[in-house]
């Protein structure tokens, strides 16, 4: 009996959408089409910031570009989600953000009043944040090749020589903590989208975590090993990352993942899992078992850590794998998407 | 295959002519097309919903009938246990 | 969510379990039918939980796996069209042709859309008059309903510029053919709770009575799954073959009436070819000859394209139950879901796309 499957031609001409999800493509795409032209040490350790010495001084420098649609969601725009996302990408490498420069690729036809209130809310939340934007650019291209507004900010921190989370450092020990609620920014942008459109009230998280990043350093100091904000490809993506970098098991509880209720009815609706949607005001730390308690209690004492608690723990088992022990007894791997989750009937 | 999920109905609507609805489902809510239920259901009533449908309407009673009979089966099962503990 | 997350409760799940281990007496081989309760099945371990005494068999119950390879051929030359909005379920959209798949298409500049509702894609063409909207109509008899109405509306409402490629598949037809097979080891069904709702399940009488396997008209949620095992482990240490509905509380014996008419009125009866099995006789929907300015097969010369299906498949034996996923020689190494071999392994509801993104093939769990 001959075997013989219907092999499909894999399109490896083109770029596709999963490219940007986050997931197996892009990483696949890092690895295979960026970083064997652009390679360095400073580069290898592929952090959510990259970490240079000037002159005795420690910098983070973090870069992000920002094409979300739609432009407007409930909980924030396209522009407040630029300053947050670099600002966070700093703080997970434990820099405190200073400075961001913005550069706009304006769509031709892009109403000014859609612009203003864009821009009005980056320098809102760069104020709360504490960052200035210091430089820019703005170019404007044809209609039809922008999509309204493209949003690339890079930010540069500076990093205190006693506090530095980085990937690598996780350990088998470490209790995994969780900062707030999952997948309210992926579910807030996939209820303005159009085609799928339902009611809803939840707004996107996003926000500039380094207040909760300066708490954990007071009350644990460099015991705080990693930090990760989980955006696109979910918590399970990100942990999938830790756990590859750090050369670490992760064993999950189902029982303490916090979903709110909203999230996890669109997320029924849509047939998604909750782990793989995107979160923009979260973030995971990895901090030994012993000082879990207090690290959970400091975050707590900020409104945006209120319901933080640990989920799960760095294991020396299966490494590389996250595990999710389920409510019913049983495990299950939780393993990367190869590329985004698509709404199904099935 | 199917995945269908039980939502609360908010609202009654007429669609030219199509019988609509506003589905509640925990929180999130979408128009449901109620074509296939119109005779069956009022506002507050749950129906199970596939691709934008309502299919069928949810009995209660026997919802209410077959969680009776998982729930006792489980408290035994927790006696069970507790006595297997025990000794 | 009421009616929904309560059948996720762990305690009345533990106690299901126990209960399945004091009732079986030897080893039972069940199929579950339906993708969404596979699943389920693999993502809580419930398979594994019960592996002594109950052998979960995966059954063809996943639409987007079976589609034939020309359909979704067909699909492809639609989409590729400047004149033409295809738009279809996400689930679709991975799916692999000859040649590439329609997320593909869309990379090279086909107009590919995803909606949540057939009358999603009928509002687009209402409001993209100088287009033609294709919608992608697959599924099982549950997704029938939503398709025939978005046909019978379009007809209703004079729309001229929209039209469905069909793909549609029936539930009986394929048990039938499983239960013939000669390696056929499926001694209980769980079938379809969502077919059924529309389908009631009159059909299923005679299969239960002629091949005499219980068939237990189950649900999707976790103690959905286990009470329907529970039932059927009770009948067959009974000795018994009956047609029993674990989930009453969508499913009643005569399914939802205006559901059925409705497709009987704009679809028919046809042969059909499932890919990994091959054809099974009227085991499929096609639009009727009164409709046909809104079957697109019809509408556009898609309908000549003919796809060679292997007639060995490794993916037909899983479909079929009689190969497991980790079985495969391929699964995990050459066969993954970012380079698929087959159907299975495709669709996320397919038994190999379960095994392998619940990490089956790791044997540290």
């Amino acid at each position: 009996m001959t075997i013989a499957c219907p092999l499909p031609a894999i399109d490896t001409e083109r770029i596709q959408l999963g490219h940007g999800s986050g997931g197996k493509m892009s990483a696949a795409l890092l690895r295979d089409r960026f970083l064997p032209h652009f390679s360095n040490d400073i580069l290898a350790q592929l952090g959510d910031a990259a970490i240079v010495d000037v002159e005795g001084h420690t910098l983070a420098i973090s870069t992000d570009t920002f094409v979300v649609q739609p432009l407007e969601f409930p909980g924030g725009n396209i522009g407040s989600l630029a300053v947050h996302g670099t600002v966070n990408d700093l703080a997970m490498m434990g820099a405190q953000p200073m400075w961001l420069s913005a550069g706009f690729v304006l769509e031709e036809g892009l109403p000014l009043d859609v612009l203003d209130r864009i821009v009005r809310a980056m320098a809102d939340a760069a104020r709360a944040a504490g960052v200035q934007v210091i430089t820019g650019d703005t170019k404007v291209v044809e209609r039809g090749k922008a999509d309204g507004i493209f949003i690339n900010t890079t930010g540069i921190g500076r990093r205190r020589a006693d506090f530095a989370p980085a990937p690598g450092r996780a350990q088998p020990g470490d209790a995994v903590i969780l900062s707030g609620p999952l997948g309210r920014h992926g579910i807030a942008i996939m209820s303005a989208r159009e085609g799928l459109a339902f009611e809803s009230e939840v707004t996107s998280d996003s926000a500039a975590l380094t207040p909760l990043v300066e708490r954990l350093r007071a009350r644990v100091g460099d015991a705080v090993h990693t930090l990760r904000d989980p955006t696109r490809g979910g918590l399970a993506s990100a942990l999938n990352e830790i756990a590859a970098a750090a050369r670490i098991g992760i064993v999950l509880d189902e029982m303490s993942l916090p979903i709110p209720p909203a999230v996890g009815a669109a997320c029924e609706m849509l047939g998604f899992d909750p782990l793989y949607v995107a979160n923009e005001g979260v973030l995971v730390a990895f901090v030994p078992e012993p000082l879990a308690d207090s690290a959970v209690d400091a975050l707590r004492g900020h409104p945006l850590g209120r319901t933080a608690a640990r989920i799960g723990r760095a294991v020396s088992d299966h490494p590389g794998m996250v595990v999710l022990a389920t409510a019913i007894g049983g495990t299950r791997v939780v393993d990367m998407l190869p590329g985004d989750q698509l709404p199904r009937i099935c | 295959m199917c995945l269908a999920i039980p939502g609360r109905i908010v609202e009654l609507r007429n669609v030219q002519g199509l019988p609509m609805g506003l589905v509640d489902f925990g929180g999130v809510r979408r128009e449901v097309c109620l074509a296939y239920v119109a005779d069956q259901v009022q506002v507050g009533d749950y129906a199970l919903v596939h691709v934008g449908f309502a299919i069928s309407k949810v009995d209660e009673d026997e919802a209410r009938r077959t969680w009776e009979v998982l729930r006792e089966m489980s408290q035994l099962d927790e006696l069970e246990q507790m006595k297997e503990d025990a000794s | 969510m009421k009616y929904l997350t309560e059948y996720r409760d762990p305690q009345v799940a533990r106690a299901l379990v126990a209960e399945i281990k004091k009732t079986a007496t030897q080893r039972w081989v069940l199929m579950e039918v339906c993708g969404g309760q596979t699943h389920t099945i693999v993502k809580q371990g419930l398979d594994e939980l019960l592996g002594d005494v109950v052998e979960m068999v995966h059954g063809p119950g996943c639409p987007v796996c079976v589609t034939p390879l020309e359909q979704i051929d067909k699909a492809l030359a639609l989409a590729a069209r400047p004149d033409v909005i295809f738009t279809s379920f996400g689930d679709m959209l991975r799916v692999p042709g000859s040649d590439c798949d329609l997320l593909q298409v869309r990379a090279r500049g086909g107009a590919v859309r995803i909606v949540y509702s057939p009358l999603d894609a009928l509002e687009l063409a209402r409001r993209n008059p100088d287009k033609h909207v294709v919608f992608f109509a697959v599924g099982f008899e549950t997704t029938a309903p939503a398709n025939a109405m978005a046909v019978w509306r379009a007809h209703e409402l004079g729309v001229k510029n929209f039209s469905v490629l069909v793909s549609h598949v029936t539930v009986p037809p394929a048990m039938v053919a499983l239960l013939d097979a000669p390696d056929n080891r499926v001694q209980a069904f769980l079938a379809a709770g969502h077919v059924c709702t529309v389908m009631g399940w009159t059909e299923y009488e005679p299969i239960a009575l002629k091949y005499r396997v219980p068939i237990i008209i189950t649900g999707f949620e976790p103690l959905d799954i286990l009470e329907g095992m529970l039932l059927a482990v009770r009948q067959l240490e009974a000795g018994r073959h009956e047609v029993e509905n674990q989930y009453a509380r969508a499913v009643r014996r005569e399914g939802n009436q205006p559901a059925q008419d409705l497709v009987a009125r704009v679809f028919e009866l046809v042969d059909r070819n499932w890919r990994g099995i091959g054809g099974i006789p009227r085991s499929g929907l096609g639009v009727r000859e009164e409709f046909a300015a809104f079957d697109a097969e019809r509408r556009f010369s898609v309908g000549e394209i003919r796809t060679a299906e292997p007639t060995v498949c490794r993916a037909g034996d899983v479909l079929r139950g009689v190969l497991k996923p980790t079985e495969c020689p391929a699964f995990g190494k050459l066969c993954t879901p970012d380079h698929p071999l087959g159907a299975p392994m495709v669709s996320s509801e397919g038994a190999c796309a379960a095994y392998h993104n619940y990490g089956r093939f790791r044997s540290a769990v």
